[in-house]
């Protein structure tokens, strides 16, 4: 019996000790990131995805990382080596945990970057599969304020430039606002982000 | 156990409490160039850090022992350091470049790809159905590129002084027996694919791979969409009939149906064609294509599948008859193809695929009756290993069956029976070697047994490419092609050989921020082409195999979307010089088909304030060769030069639906394709003639198209 109990108890320290190690590096990736420092904090997560293995958030920071930097990127082989990296680690991150709405949204937004880059080649193959990720991840998850953001804010995009009213999308951002305040995820260093772009977004809507 | 845990518990504070380790070195290149940005890593741990811009990296770790530092860079190939820790010091780590499709040296020798890869793209897919005066016909489309000549009247692609029957076509690596719609002689045919089910095409001028053959001059590849990217309806009415689309997406598995019927006839009545020609009742088709596709975790399974039935009755001038010749088709087809991909473990690939076809046609020709029927199937085996991202190989083996039957009955009664079995067995290998990203080779071969011809070949072939600098590439291609005489011939002479032909060719690509520049030198050489010594090939024509030609050109494409805002065009110019002896020609002569000089204008333009996005293509092919009786020279005579300008406006009337315009050979230019002369020269001595031209000089086409999906997001600009 005592046996077993000092084994739990070392077994559970060395839980901590590897738990610790993970917060450890995700914070120091993160302010990394923070620091503008985009190859380093890349790395790291990358690191971190390799040693951990089988959890799926180190390998949605890769991608986001690479995503986000690829915004106004105008290097096509950077650009192309940073979008390239951000959907391998994304479709990793899908292998290891299917179904999941924030990597939908995630792998829209690489498309959406590309996008960003040349809207003339990519928008027309691409627009069509981050519809159908948008609808996807939105069944999956009708309360999640990135999803309902993001949809709204993509939908918005064509409203205007067909000249059309988007009001109706400006509603659904400021739900998406409501959801934000009481969404709660308890895993650690599940994606945050979103809130600040969708009160930007709304302010456009009011100016 | 107590003790097994107080040596755990010993060995855990011994980890905890040593002293960390430092690790430290250099990263370079080949050539000492230092690689910034590298992670630089103990494998499975977080202990690791990134090199600097002068290459350099130092990190601290509490690991002991024999551990394995990693090392990876993108475009580099990962390297490993297996040591002890304590030895992981100022290392000089030299990375070997991957071998890499993205900025890596392509064959690109004799292919023009149009798909989603960027790099290797040379037209995309929406190009297909946006390029004025295709009208969203894929075979349309690639009439723009250079190689192939524009024969207005027939619809087919010519491909380097080579006819229309010297191009196969392939849906997922599985042969086409009827990749065009039948038609009359002279009123142009299109092919019968809808481009949306399509991901990506290979259109191969010559030297293409091992894997392809029975085509003298060329093979179009198609394939099919993997995983559609949403689910919705499409409903189209056009000016000409309408259409009907829809995508069903459950999970993995997924169908794509799109349905069209199309008739000529009010068409006809507000503008009818009249130039040699009178149609008793239009062309008529309706039909329908269905493509499933069931994803796995290492597989893909799709079934491709088109059914058409079509109908035509027309009357034809003809010089040698008073009367206008009358012409009935009745055409039903249906075809299937399957094929399956499947990853095994350790890098092998296995593809295997089946097609089989059933054509029938039923032809009235003034007052006879032809009848055929053509049953076609394909079974193709292919294993492809990757032995390292350096070599990879590729090992397959096929069967094609073909069984044509065909009656002709004469209203006095007289019934005449023809036809052929084929079996024809191929087997291939090749070898992709990447000898560095700015060198890379294929060699291959192709060994054909055809049973009606009672013959064994062997095809040589290769391809390789030298990258010259960061944007531009050399690229060389030579095989040796076989293709059985055509049907016409084979149903009633089975004792020839194959048809066959060398290609040798040498390209260069300049490609640079969305613009593309190829050039393309050829030379081609034809032999054992297939004579006879009636005007068609016939029952008791003397046929023999003691043709031959060449055929030696000069491509150029140039393509540009950056230089002006929202304009994106190319030019194509082909040069081309060929000659041959082979049907019922006297002696060596230019045919009809290969007008020397052919030029392409396609320019698009997006206008963002009209929502629009409005196409001009412009055509010229130099004069057509013709015989004239009357003078003792063979083909000598050139018709004017061909023109064409066609124009072509999509309006985005809101997020779903899309109005559509377009005019072929808008100026109305007045083309002429050959001259028919007289079978017997006139009281005077003369042979009369006539001109053939198109049934009407331009063509009107309006469509509305409509989408309907969850989203209320999508229109069919990507289908036009």
């Amino acid at each position: 019996m005592k046996v077993k109990i000092l084994s739990l108890v070392l077994l559970t320290s060395v839980c901590m000790v590897a738990q610790d190690q993970y917060t450890k590096g995700m914070t120091k990736a993160l302010s990394l990131w923070g620091e503008g420092k985009i190859v380093e904090a890349s790395n790291l997560f990358e690191r971190i995805a390799m040693a951990e293995e089988d959890n799926w958030i180190p390998y949605y920071y890769v991608a986001q990382v690479n995503t986000v930097a690829s915004f106004g990127e105008k290097d096509e082989r950077k650009l192309t080596q940073q979008l390239d990296r951000a959907k391998e680690f994304v479709d990793i991150a899908k292998r290891l945990s299917p179904n999941n709405p924030e990597l939908l949204v995630q792998e829209a937004n690489i498309n959406m970057a590309w996008m960003a880059y040349d809207g003339a080649t990519y928008g027309p193959m691409l627009s069509g599969k981050n519809m159908q990720l948008y609808k996807q991840a939105l069944q999956l998850a009708p309360e999640n304020p990135r999803v309902v953001y993001s949809k709204a804010n993509w939908e918005m995009g064509a409203a205007r430039y067909f000249g059309k009213d988007t009001a109706p999308y400006c509603k659904d951002v400021e739900r998406a606002l409501e959801l934000f305040a009481t969404f709660e995820n308890d895993t650690p260093f599940y994606p945050r982000w979103g809130e600040d772009q969708a009160k930007a977004v709304l302010e456009q809507c009011k100016g | 156990m107590k003790n097994s845990i107080i040596v755990l518990i010993s060995f855990f504070s011994f980890w905890v409490s040593s002293a960390q380790t430092t690790i430290s070195g250099t990263v370079t290149d080949k050539s000492g160039n230092a690689i910034s940005g590298a992670n630089v890593f103990l494998e499975g741990t977080y202990d690791g850090a990134s090199t600097t811009d002068e290459g350099s990296f130092f990190f601290e770790t509490l690991e002991t022992g024999t551990q394995t530092l990693v090392i990876s860079a993108l475009a580099y190939e990962r390297h490993y350091e297996l040591g002890e820790v304590g030895y992981l010091k100022n290392l000089n780590i030299v990375m070997i470049e991957a071998i890499n499709q993205l900025n890596g040296v392509t064959l690109t020798a004799g292919t023009f790809e149009a798909g989603d890869n960027s790099k290797v793209s040379v037209l995309k897919p929406l190009d297909i159905v946006t390029t004025a005066g295709a009208l969203a016909d894929v075979v349309g489309a690639l009439q723009t590129l250079p190689g192939t000549t524009t024969v207005n009247e027939d619809g087919r692609l010519f491909v380097r002084g080579g006819g229309a029957e010297e191009t196969q076509v392939f849906i997922d690596g599985i042969r086409v027996f009827q990749p065009f719609f039948s038609t009359a002689q002279d009123i142009p045919t299109r092919s019968r694919f809808s481009p949306m089910l399509f991901k990506g095409i290979t259109f191969s001028t010559g030297g293409y791979s091992a894997e392809y053959g029975q085509a003298l001059s060329s093979v179009l590849l198609m394939n099919t969409t993997d995983v559609p990217d949403q689910e919705k309806t499409d409903v189209g009415v056009l000016s000409v009939g309408a259409q009907l689309a829809h995508t069903k997406i459950w999970g993995n598995e997924s169908l794509s149906l799109n349905t069209q019927y199309i008739n000529l006839a009010p068409y006809e009545t507000l503008i009818p064609s009249t130039q040699g020609m009178r149609w008793n009742r239009p062309f008529e088709s309706f039909g329908g294509e269905a493509v499933f596709r069931s994803k796995g975790e290492r597989s893909i399974f799709k079934l491709y599948t088109g059914f058409n039935h079509s109908n035509l009755d027309i009357d034809q001038e003809d010089i040698n008859f008073d009367d206008f010749v009358r012409f009935r088709l009745n055409n039903n087809n249906l075809y299937f193809n399957s094929s399956y991909k499947f990853y095994l473990e350790n890098d092998w690939i296995i593809n295997t695929g089946a097609s089989i076809s059933w054509d029938a046609n039923d032809i009235g020709f003034m007052e006879n009756d032809i009848d055929n029927n053509e049953t076609a199937g394909h079974v193709k085996l292919k294993v492809k290993k990757l032995f390292s991202n350096r070599f990879s190989l590729n090992v397959g083996t096929e069967l094609f069956n073909v069984d044509y039957e065909e009656t002709f009955t004469s209203p006095d009664g007289f019934r005449f029976e023809s036809g052929f079995d084929d079996a024809l067995w191929a087997s291939f290998i090749e070898g992709d070697i990447f000898f560095s990203n700015d060198f890379t080779l294929k060699l291959g071969g192709r060994l054909e047994n055809t049973s009606v011809l009672n013959e064994f070949s062997f095809s040589p072939r290769l391809s390789l490419a030298y990258k010259s600098g960061e944007f531009s590439q050399f690229s060389m291609a030579y095989g040796d092609f076989y293709q059985n005489p055509i049907r016409d011939v084979l149903k009633f002479d089975q004792s020839l050989v194959s048809e066959r032909t060398s290609h040798y060719i040498f390209n260069y690509q300049y490609l640079n921020n969305g613009k593309t520049f190829r050039a393309e030198a050829y030379y081609k050489d034809y032999a054992n082409l297939v004579k006879f010594n009636t005007e068609f090939p016939q029952f008791g024509s003397d046929f023999n195999n003691d043709g031959s030609g060449y055929a030696a050109g000069l491509d150029i494409f140039w393509r540009d979307n950056k230089s002006f805002k929202n304009l994106d065009y190319w030019v194509s110019y082909s040069y081309l010089d060929t000659e041959r002896n082979y049907r019922n020609f006297l002696d060596s002569a230019t045919p009809n088909f290969a007008p020397r000089h052919n030029f392409s204008l396609v320019t698009k333009y997006w206008a963002d304030k009209l929502r629009s996005q409005i196409g001009l293509t412009y055509q010229f092919g130099s004069g057509r060769p013709y015989d004239n009786p009357n003078t003792p020279e063979f083909m000598a005579e050139r018709t004017k030069p061909f023109n064409n300008l066609s124009f072509n406006w999509a309006y985005l009337i809101d997020q779903q639906k899309i109005l559509f315009f377009s005019i072929g050979n808008a100026l109305g230019i007045n083309n002429i394709n050959n001259y028919q002369y007289t079978n017997a020269p006139n009281v005077d001595g003369l042979f009369e003639r006539r001109a053939i031209r198109p049934a009407a000089d331009s063509f009107f086409f309006v469509g509305f198209f409509w989408t309907l999906s969850d989203d209320n997001k999508s229109n069919q600009l990507d289908n036009l």
